[in-house]
Formats: C-alpha cells, structure tokens, sequence
C-alpha cells in the first residue's frame, strides 16, 4: 500500500533540509576559515620575505622587478596606497613617487627640445644623472612603474611602443599610425626626409608632407635645411641619442 | 676620488667637441639647430640655446665683436658640414642685443658688440681691480688697464677699447674717476677715487 504523503512526513523533509543546509554552511565556514588562515599564514611569510629582503628590494632593481611580479601573481599590490603596511614596511611607495616627480620635471624641462615625447632609455638615463646614484640603481622597469602610477593623475602621461623602442609620452598629443610610422622609420637614422617617407611607407607626398608638417607643428621634430643635397630632413629628437646629453644641458638651466 | 674625477673629466673630453679650450654644447652637433625653426616654441629654445653659446664662448676667447659676414668658430660646424645662414645669425644676435648683452655696431648690422659683461658690471670689475691693486687716488692709462702687469690673468685683461672707456665713462658719472688726456695724444688716463 502506498502510504500519502502526511504532514509528518513534510516536517521531516523540511528538517532534513534544515540539517543539510546547517551542515553546509559549517562546511564552508571551515573551509573560509582555513582560506584565511592560510592567506594569514601567506601574508605572514610574503611580509617575512620582504622584511628580510628589505635592502635588496630597495637597492637592487632586478630584485625589485621580480619581486613586484611575484606581489602581481598574487593578487597584492605594494604600490596600492602609501599608507598600507606595505609602504611602511618598505618605504618603496615613496620611492616611487618620488621617480614620479622627477620624471615630471625631466619631461617638462626636456619638453622645449623633444616637443614632449622622450626616449625611455634617456629618460632613465636623466634620472639616474639627476638622482647622483650609480647607474643600474633605477631600472627602466622602475620608470614604468612610476609612470603607471602617475596615470591616476590623469595627467596623460602614456607610454607608447614605436618599433623596438619605448617612447614616453607627456603631452595630450594622440599619436596615429602615421605619427608612429615615421617615428619608426626615423630610428634609423634620427631623421627622415619626405622622400624617404614616401618610398619606404609607399604614401603619397600629401600625406608624408601634412604628417610630417603636423610633428612639426607638435614641436616632436625639427627642421634641417643644411645639407649639402638640398634635400630638407626632419630631425626627431625623441629618438636621437644626441639628445640625451641635451636634456642634461636643459634641466642646469 | 682623484684618480674618478680624471677619468670623468677624460670621458667628457673625448664625447665634446671643443674649439681651443672650449667645450661646445652637445646641440652644437645637431643639425637642426643650423636651422632657424619655424615653429615658435622650438625656435625660443634655439635662440636661447644659442645666446648661451655665444656669450660663454665670447667670455671665454675673449671675443668683443663678431662679423656677421666672417668666417666665426660658432658659426660652422665642420663636423657636421652646417653652417648658419646670415638670417639665423642676425636673429641669434638681435636677442642678444634685444636682452642689452650686445649691441649692433653699425646700422647694417654687420658688426655686432657682444657684452658678455653689461657695462655696469665692467666698471663693478674695474673697481675690483683698483681695490685690489690699491689704486685708489691713483693714477692709470687706459692701455695699463687692458695691458698691464696687473691686470694679466683677470678679466680685464685685453679688453675691448670701446667697452672699456664706456664703463670708465660711467664711473666718472658716478664721480668714482675722472678721465683726462695723456701724455701721448692716442692714450688717456684715469684717476679713480674710491
């Protein structure tokens, strides 16, 4: 005989429903504890880790660089904030924002010459002469880093890829392919003339000449009208190794 | 410390270009800068990167007048094969003189007076000078000023005539000195009253 289903009969389902949620939410109560202990327990050995590697993470960049990749891997971001415990403990919050400043003033104090956009290599190079310390002591990967943080300032300062080389820009000029084109083509020699441009971008003259006339008017390249073939080139500055040594000759000023 | 600043002073010797003694500026080997540039920013850093050079390279040579039309160590570059049109150097100059460090010589402009030091601070140097030398209710030719023992090794050494009779001129205004004729018909004398 098939039994009905009976009020008694719903009470125990409902209690049994009770009793398994009751179990699972213990379950996962176990288990997010055990989460937080371990990520105490991780937090504990990463802050170990740094406190013990303190020196090496603030004078030797590749130790830097790596270990802000391991902080990345793990979802933890040093560079968050400068009163976290992270920036106490290190004090490389402040070290960034201080590569952050300098990076300012060495793009505005270069930006007459290089008309805003500045080699990243220079840019490194400056910084070191400006900070007085050796030489290796601030990595190009540094210089990334405080320019990513100076973004949040909205203050438009990007870095851009032009062909193998990386070009920090700190002016609101948007740069198209065609800007990026001809910066390319000039790395070879630091200059391009509008020949050039038209055979080795196969455009035609209009656009060479307007693209060209529009660097110009953005202060990014300069004029030549001295040499011997007659032929005008357009220098940029941003990717001559000349003016590294302008920019120091600019920033005594 | 020595044996660093050698080698420092090494290595910026063999990346500068130098004219005699003279270290030129990097940009001094940048094409464009031969160039006056159209647009506006970049030409004022031009201009101003060459009125640098010129007043540093006068003051250290010693210069007092360049020719426009002469054949001037700033004015070309060898090593770079540029050299600076007549119009550029005409505009370096005119910033000069529009700045009171020089002035032009002629109403063509083809001479131009350069005054790395303003008139004012060439009669504060004489000044110096005569303090120092203990010349004070003394008496002095002009050529002993420019030429003499005395002045050998300071900046007044060999300098220009002009220049020179106009900031004795305006030490007499000031009633530090008074000028008067030589003995010689083409030398004057100063006394200076401090």
């Amino acid at each position: 005989m098939r039994r009905r289903p009976g009020i008694s009969g719903l009470q125990t389902a409902a209690a049994a429903r009770d009793q398994y949620r009751l179990l699972g939410e213990n379950v996962a109560k176990i288990r997010t504890d055990l989460m937080k202990e371990q990520l105490v327990t991780f937090r504990s050995q990463l802050e170990e880790f740094a406190r013990k590697h303190k020196n090496d993470i603030r004078k030797n960049p590749a130790f830097r660089s790596q270990f802000h990749e391991m902080c990345a891997k793990v979802g933890v971001d040093p560079l968050a904030s400068n009163k976290g415990f992270w920036a106490e403990l290190l004090g490389i919050g402040d070290f960034y924002y201080e590569l952050g400043v300098q990076i300012v003033e060495i793009c505005l104090a270069t930006r007459s010459h290089n008309g805003g956009l500045i080699n990243l290599q220079e840019l490194c190079t400056l910084l070191c002469q400006r900070r007085k310390t050796a030489r290796d002591s601030v990595s190009e990967d540094d210089c990334l880093r405080a320019i990513s943080k100076l973004k949040a300032l909205g203050s438009g300062f990007e870095v851009i890829s032009v062909g193998k080389k990386k070009l920090v820009r700190s002016v609101p000029t948007e740069l198209n392919k065609d800007h990026n084109a001809i910066l390319e083509l000039a790395q070879a020699h630091g200059y391009v003339t509008v020949e050039e441009v038209e055979k080795q971008l196969l455009w035609s003259s209009g656009r060479a000449v307007d693209t060209l006339e529009t660097l110009l008017k953005e202060g990014l390249s300069m004029i030549d009208d001295g040499h011997r073939d007659g032929k005008r080139r357009y220098w940029f500055p941003c990717v001559a190794s000349a003016s590294a040594a302008l920019g120091t000759e600019a920033l005594k000023t | 410390m020595v044996g660093y600043r050698h080698h420092q002073r090494k290595k910026t010797g063999d990346e500068m270009q130098k004219v005699g003694d003279f270290k030129l500026p990097h940009f001094f080997n940048y094409p464009p800068y031969f160039t006056l540039q159209p647009v506006r920013d970049t030409r004022e850093k031009q201009v101003q990167l060459w009125k640098e050079l010129i007043l540093d390279y006068c003051r250290s040579q010693k210069i007092f007048i360049i020719g426009l039309d002469e054949d001037f160590p700033l004015f070309t570059n060898p090593v770079i094969e540029r050299t600076l049109s007549h119009e550029a150097r005409e505009v370096f100059l005119s910033a000069l003189v529009s700045e009171g460090r020089a002035e032009w010589i002629d109403k063509g402009h083809k001479k131009c007076l350069i005054l790395w030091l303003r008139i004012q601070d060439w009669a504060d140097c004489i000044l110096n000078f005569v303090k120092e030398n203990g010349f004070e209710d003394g008496v002095m030719t002009v050529e002993e000023i420019r030429s003499g023992i005395e002045s050998r090794g300071t900046e007044l050494a060999g300098i220009d005539r002009t220049v020179l009779m106009r900031a004795l001129r305006l030490l007499e205004q000031k009633g530090k000195a008074t000028i008067f004729k030589g003995t010689s018909a083409d030398d004057e004398g100063v006394k200076f009253s401090a």
